[in-house]
């Protein structure tokens, strides 16, 4: 079993110390290229944490069978044959959705984030903890992927949850908010330097607040004279 | 040193039928979503397909399976093509009541602009679309049917109507309009779906008759 | 790397106040054959840059006396505002100038610490995100039936009613834009060229304020604030690689001459490119950057998907100044070789 220090401790990392997105970057590929709308952003996040969760309980299922030197091929043998089920599986039920996100679902294969938590975490913990720790990963990344989208697409076209209707079909047209209405657009938001800049003023954001907790920690406990 | 060779060849084996047994399941697993999700992959790319052909080519006019009806045309320079693109017959009935052509627009701001586009019997245009471009973002992207619905204007025009000499953007004296910033890429489109239509013209007959393509070279 | 800027205050105060200078010639040349529209735009930019210069200051904890009346924020705002199109509505003027002061300089670490031009960040987040009205110029008063006057032209930029007519009648297409169109249309060049757009070596009244800057660029240099290498290298690059396209295919490609007195090359060679806390810091690195930008427009305007280049390349050559600063640092120790022995501690 697990203990709930343990626990905190693994959320603590995924969220915010140790997060994908802020402070590992890795896989800052899809991160970028996807997160133009918030729906593009959580669908690609959640295929992510979906393949992350059942690798890693895969691996640490099978870690004691699997020797040392080609540990690493594999992982990644694990990893690709998940992904390419998902990747059919939303081929056959979410088809529009599949075609938004594209080449970005057979890259997930190819995202350091879900092989450095396979090897760096899975390959040497019990199963529980490790998919515990691969859902706390992957929903730190899919937190970033989704507020990046919302900046991104709200700057950029003036709306929140466009394109909702390729996952729920038509009748979810309706749940488009358009917060800026007769937005003129602003492009560059949606086109790649956007993605680059918006990830640089979260990370500026996540270090503020990380070095405000410092001083406030170090102003709690002063000094000994 | 015999026996340590002998250990070395038992590690590799061993090694080797791990990572066997790790492909064959992967494989298996792999085959088996395969299986399962084949017939539900294939008919969501059917209706994708005909979802597009269905935008350019209004309901009332075919009753047919179009995607049946798919044959390749030679590449043509009336239409753009230097590869055969394909074509699709609509029917009603027992009569040809349109067509859907492939079209590529070479002179777009950045490069080729590709086309599908509806033309029914008496060669008046049922629809376009583009379906593949690279134009500026903002500027020339308007053609594109999700960003504005400039492409629409193209709907019941003919060869007659505007005659030759009106079958330009506004800006050039013609019929079809333009944003302003930004004429290159309509003009591409413009010149695109007019030579097209002349295409459709000349090979009307071999189009329309059932079997052979139009092999020989477009009267010039 | 720290400028030779932020050791003394003064001596910026100086270099900025001779740009702005040097910079007049040019908008006096663009008021008589434009109209007095720019006036409005430089204002607006230069309001903008320094409210947004002082926020920046007071967020980031700096004193905004010595900084805010160095100028530089001024020189930002001014260069900026002499690549956009002169009626430019007033949001586009304040986008541009609050992105070209906040994020490209102040989030790079403020003056001498940004690695790209300010001026042309700005630019670039412009054209590449409101590309219709970046392309939206008003032409000459010359080919102009209607000029507008300060206030109609102050008007238009902050939105008002001005009929869509007018507006039609005094925007144009620039010189580049013109070719671009017309090569795509299969005209040759001499064909195009025939337009009234098209001036002696440039575009009717853009050679003239080419002309301008080039003085106002000679005056820096003769003052020996900005070095020769750059703007010559700048130069050199446009004409040897327009002129290698146009030798060629004449047909295709426009003359060396016209482009470089199309719109903006001057105003890069003299006073983009020679930012010196963007730019290269070596003599050699100089030259490579400089030619290296004016080569990168021509390709650009040539074969990108928009139709000046000058911002772009300068952006682009910006990028590699470290690789080139390291390429062409001077040898220290002498004698060996650039593969040679670490010299000894």
């Amino acid at each position: 079993m697990m203990t709930l220090q343990e626990f905190r401790t693994l959320f603590g990392n995924g969220l915010s110390k140790q997060n994908a997105g802020l402070v590992q970057l890795l896989g800052l590929c899809p991160l970028l290229a996807i997160s133009t709308t918030v729906i593009n952003a959580l669908s690609l996040g959640l295929a992510t944490m979906l393949v992350m969760m059942s690798a890693s309980g895969a691996v640490s299922g099978v870690r004691h069978f699997v020797p040392h030197e080609i540990r690493i091929p594999v992982f990644v043998l694990i990893i690709a044959a998940l992904v390419t089920v998902i990747d059919l599986l939303m081929n056959a039920y979410v088809h529009p959705l599949y075609l938004v996100l594209g080449i970005f679902i057979p890259l997930i294969t190819t995202n350091c984030i879900v092989l450095a938590r396979a090897d760096a975490f899975a390959s040497k913990n019990r199963p529980l903890h490790s998919v515990v720790d691969a859902f706390a990963m992957g929903l730190g990344l899919t937190m970033v992927l989704v507020v990046l989208g919302g900046m991104r697409e709200l700057a950029g076209q003036g709306t929140l949850l466009s394109g909702i209707d390729l996952v729920f079909g038509a009748e979810a047209k309706s749940f488009v908010l358009h917060v800026v209405p007769d937005y003129q657009g602003f492009l560059l938001a949606i086109l790649p330097p956007g993605a680059f800049i918006a990830l640089g003023l979260l990370i500026a954001a996540h270090n503020w607040q990380k070095a405000r907790a410092e001083r406030r920690v170090h102003a709690a406990a002063p000094m000994p004279a | 040193m015999i026996s340590l060779i002998k250990t070395a060849g038992r590690n590799a084996l061993r090694t080797g039928v791990i990572l066997f047994v790790f492909a064959l399941v992967a494989t298996a697993l792999l085959a088996l979503t395969f299986g399962r999700t084949q017939p539900t992959i294939e008919r969501s790319q059917q209706a994708e397909k005909l979802a597009l052909l269905s935008q350019v080519l209004p309901p009332a006019l075919y009753d047919n399976d179009l995607l049946a009806s798919q044959r390749a045309v030679p590449p043509d320079e009336l239409l753009g093509t230097r590869q055969p693109s394909a074509m699709w017959i609509a029917r009603r009935g027992d009569s040809i009541t349109a067509v859907v052509l492939e079209a590529i627009a070479p002179d777009g701001y950045s490069g080729n602009i590709a086309l599908l586009i509806g033309i029914d019997i008496d060669g008046n245009v049922t629809g376009v679309r583009v379906t593949a471009h690279r134009e500026t973002p903002g500027l020339g992207d308007y053609i594109d049917r999700t960003k504005s619905p400039w492409i629409e204007q193209f709907v019941g025009k003919s060869r007659m109507e505007p005659e030759p000499k009106h079958w330009k953007v506004a800006k050039d004296g013609g019929r079809f309009d333009a944003r302003a910033g930004a004429t290159i890429t309509p003009r591409a489109v413009v010149k695109a779906v007019g030579t097209a239509l002349d295409y459709f013209a000349r090979n009307r007959t071999a189009l329309l008759t059932e079997k052979p393509a139009p092999n020989q070279e477009t009267p010039r | 790397m720290p400028s030779p800027f932020i050791l003394d205050r003064s001596s910026v105060t100086q270099v900025m106040a001779w740009v702005l200078a040097a910079l007049l010639p040019g908008i006096a040349v663009y008021v008589w054959l434009f109209g007095p529209g720019i006036l409005v735009t430089l204002t607006l930019a230069t309001a903008t840059a320094l409210a947004a210069e002082a926020a920046m200051l007071k967020a980031r904890g700096y004193p905004a006396k010595p900084f805010l009346t160095d100028l530089s924020a001024i020189v930002t705002a001014w260069l900026l505002a002499l690549s956009l199109p002169s009626l430019a509505p007033w949001w586009l003027i304040v986008t541009g100038t609050l992105f070209a002061i906040v994020v490209a300089k102040h989030l790079y670490g403020g003056l001498g610490q940004n690695i790209f031009n300010p001026a042309m960040v700005g630019y670039a987040v412009l054209i590449v995100s409101f590309p219709v009205q970046m392309t939206q110029w008003a032409g000459p008063l010359e080919l102009s039936a209607t000029p507008l006057t300060l206030a109609q032209s102050a008007g238009v930029i902050f939105g008002g009613d001005v009929p869509k007519s007018t507006l039609d009648a005094v925007t144009m297409a620039t010189p580049l834009d013109a070719l671009r169109t017309g090569l795509l249309q299969q005209h040759t060049v001499d064909e195009i060229m025939t337009q009234p757009i098209f001036g002696h070596y440039g575009g009717t009244g853009f050679e003239w304020l080419a002309g301008a800057f080039l003085l106002g660029g000679l005056v820096l240099w003769a003052l020996r604030i900005i070095s020769w290498q750059v703007p010559l290298a700048f130069l050199a690059g446009i004409w040897l690689a327009a002129g290698f396209l146009h030798f060629f295919d004449a047909g295709r490609f426009g003359a060396p001459w016209f482009h470089l007195f199309a719109p903006s090359v001057m105003l890069g060679a003299f006073f983009i490119a020679t930012d010196p806390v963007s730019g290269a810091t070596t003599p050699r690195g100089k030259l490579i950057f400089g030619f290296g930008a004016g080569l990168l427009t021509i390709v650009i305007r040539t074969w990108g998907g928009y139709p000046d280049g000058v911002a772009f390349a300068i952006l682009l050559m910006n990028l590699s100044v470290p690789l080139i600063d390291a390429w062409t640092q001077p040898r220290i120790y002498g004698g060996a070789g650039r593969r040679g022995k670490e010299p000894p501690a």
